[in-house]
């Protein structure tokens, strides 16, 4: 343990640059940033304000890299990296924080809370000590080239049936879910939660690209969208995780890698995934979400809203909207889908996590912990009165369908794809 | 500047100008409009201590504050002073807060309340200014040591978190809504 925590250490130093540095040394403790945090909001706990879990990542900084932190620690809350901060860290890093950012857009100082919090993930990932559950899901996307280890037949057998499935939907014999084609558009990617327990989602998109008359494909070998390395705070095991699509995108010679709906995928591969292996990508990485909006703009798909009456809300998913910058494409895509958009309040860069980031569905533990933190998304939801709830993101769906049960709200959860295919209008 | 391997999707000096101005301001900060009465005591007490360092370096290379001035300037700071009271009041009387907080929050509030003060009294009792002195010397001293180190550290914060929201394209925010820089 000693020679872990040594090393852990060492790879904490060996962060200590600009950015993480500024934010380390930043935090002035007024303690307003609770009243932006799901969790501390719905659980009036000191214990789980934001500035808390920065003091605990900045105390072990300020303990080891600073003159008073040395030798006056109880001056500034120095604290040493021992059994007790480690325990401490565990529960409120992995198990009170989603990293949605929210804390950090309102932070009185304007420190990337989220990102300290992942540092301190990181520390412990170090240590071995990521949640059980969290690093199995990592294991097996490492293992198996997708977090669910669905077998490569599985999947196929699953795509070949959806493939009949679009063909009677769309009412053409020559329908088809291309797969492992070389030198296509699009390489598009999917979520393993989709072929498992979701296939209406790729039926979905899969409409779509028929309607757009779209040159795509999808692999059959490295399609996971998902990195929970991410979660995790692994950067090797999230470097290897990004190099499968990398690596398939090499190889099938893509022009363009099309993310599925999910958040947290956005984020890793589009903007963390180039940093984690070093390199730009030689191809273009954009979400569906843009796609899809592109396709309605330059008419390649033509909708008809009166197909979608029911009232529809939209939550925005915090990696891709707050982190990622894919804020009014949803929107745009909603507003020719369906008759009646209602806007959840507050939106946008401002909406609340729905509680299902961060890892959290992976992680059992803290299961009602994070479905007490997501009332204030189940609130925001019956407060607008709509029948469907859409989420761009997978684990925001899962999430949703729980609180759903839990808050009794009488919904349905659907993906934006989901929508759009309803509202199609063939011919 | 951090590496930067993914491809840029937005503006980073814009955003870099709106961490500074849009996302500072009490329209678009919930912790300003949720906090009016702390972010106004905030913004106060930090307009004082700007001042205080400024009047110890005018006060320092010999220009004289004419008598009125003085007065007005004092009465600015004696408010200041105030709102920095304010401040270490509620870090006392607030559990959260009191949870959160260490030695260095309440010395560091203290003694900058103080060099509001004792600046104030500066202006008022020119006799004062060496005392002044040397208490602003070993203020700067201190400011190393504990959290007055964002007085540079607030400046590098947003910065970076303008960096990071303007490649991202989230910062600042859009308000012609959906653009199609990546679609089709």
């Amino acid at each position: 343990m000693p020679d872990k925590r040594q090393e852990a250490l060492r790879r904490f130093d060996s962060k200590l640059e600009g950015r993480l540095l500024t934010y380390l040394n930043s935090c002035v403790h007024c303690g307003l940033c609770g009243e932006s945090c799901h969790y501390y909001l719905t659980r009036p706990d000191e214990r789980y304000l934001p500035a808390r879990k920065v003091d605990l990542v900045a105390g072990i900084y300020r303990r080891y890299h600073t003159l008073a932190g040395r030798l006056v620690p109880r001056l500034t809350g120095a604290r040493d990296f021992d059994e007790a901060t480690m325990h401490e860290m565990t529960d409120l890093l992995f198990g009170a924080c989603t990293m949605c950012g929210r804390c950090s857009m309102h932070c009185s100082i304007g420190i990337d809370i989220a990102f300290l919090v992942r540092t301190g993930r990181a520390m412990l990932a170090d240590m071995g000590l990521v949640p059980r559950e969290l690093q199995s899901t990592v294991d097996a996307a490492l293992r198996t080239g997708n977090n669910m280890a669905i077998p490569r037949d599985e999947l196929v057998d699953t795509l070949k049936w959806l493939e009949e499935d679009l063909r009677m939907e769309v009412n053409d014999p020559q329908a088809v879910i291309p797969l492992d084609r070389k030198g296509r558009h699009i390489v598009y990617t999917l979520n393993p939660r989709e072929p498992k327990f979701f296939p209406l989602s790729i039926s979905a998109m899969a409409k779509i690209f028929y309607a757009a008359k779209e040159d795509w494909t999808l692999s059959t070998t490295s399609y996971d969208v998902t990195n929970y390395a991410y979660y995790s705070g692994d950067d090797e095991a999230a470097a290897d995780i990004t190099n499968h699509l990398y690596n398939e995108m090499m190889v099938l010679e893509g022009e363009k890698i099309v993310l599925a709906e999910c958040g947290h995928g956005y984020r890793s591969f589009r903007w963390e995934g180039p940093e984690w292996i070093k390199k730009p990508y030689p191809f273009q990485v954009v979400t569906c979400l843009e796609l899809m909006a592109g396709y309605i703009r330059q008419g390649r798909v033509k909708l008809d809203p009166s197909l979608n009456k029911v009232p529809v809300t939209l939550h925005d998913p915090c990696n891709l909207v707050r982190l990622g910058g894919i804020v009014e494409e949803p929107r745009f895509i909603l507003r020719h889908a369906v008759e009646t958009f209602i806007e959840m309040i507050p939106n946008r860069l401002d909406n609340y996590c729905c509680g299902g980031g961060g890892g959290q569905l992976s992680m059992s533990d803290y299961n009602e912990r994070r479905l007490t933190a997501g009332r204030l998304k189940a609130d925001q939801i019956r407060r607008t009165g709509a029948r469907i709830v859409v989420a761009p993101c997978h684990n925001c769906i899962d999430q949703l369908i729980q609180l759903n049960q839990e808050y009794k709200l009488g919904v349905e959860i659907k993906t934006v794809g989901e929508v759009m295919a309803d509202a199609i209008v063939l011919g | 500047m951090p590496p930067d391997m993914a491809r840029r999707n937005g503006r980073v000096g814009a955003a870099i100008v709106y961490s500074f101005t849009g996302a500072m301001s009490p329209l678009k900060k919930e912790t300003a409009y949720l906090h009016l009465p702390t972010y106004t005591a905030g913004l106060i007490y930090h307009i004082g201590t700007f001042l205080s360092f400024t009047l110890l370096v005018l006060l320092f290379a010999g220009f004289h504050i004419p008598g009125r001035a003085a007065y007005v300037l004092a009465a600015l700071l004696a408010v200041s002073s105030a709102a920095g009271l304010s401040v270490l009041l509620k870090r006392i009387i607030k559990a959260p807060l009191r949870h959160l907080s260490h030695a260095d929050d309440y010395l560091s509030n203290v003694l900058v309340t103080l060099f509001h003060f004792l600046t104030a009294l500066t202006l008022l009792k020119t006799s004062l200014l060496p005392i002044l002195l040397l208490y602003g010397s070993l203020l700067f001293l201190y400011i190393p040591v504990g959290k007055l180190r964002h007085t540079v550290y607030f400046f590098t914060s947003r910065i970076h978190l303008g960096i990071f929201n303007g490649r991202r394209g989230v910062w600042p925010v859009r308000k012609g809504g959906y653009d199609d820089r990546n679609a089709g």
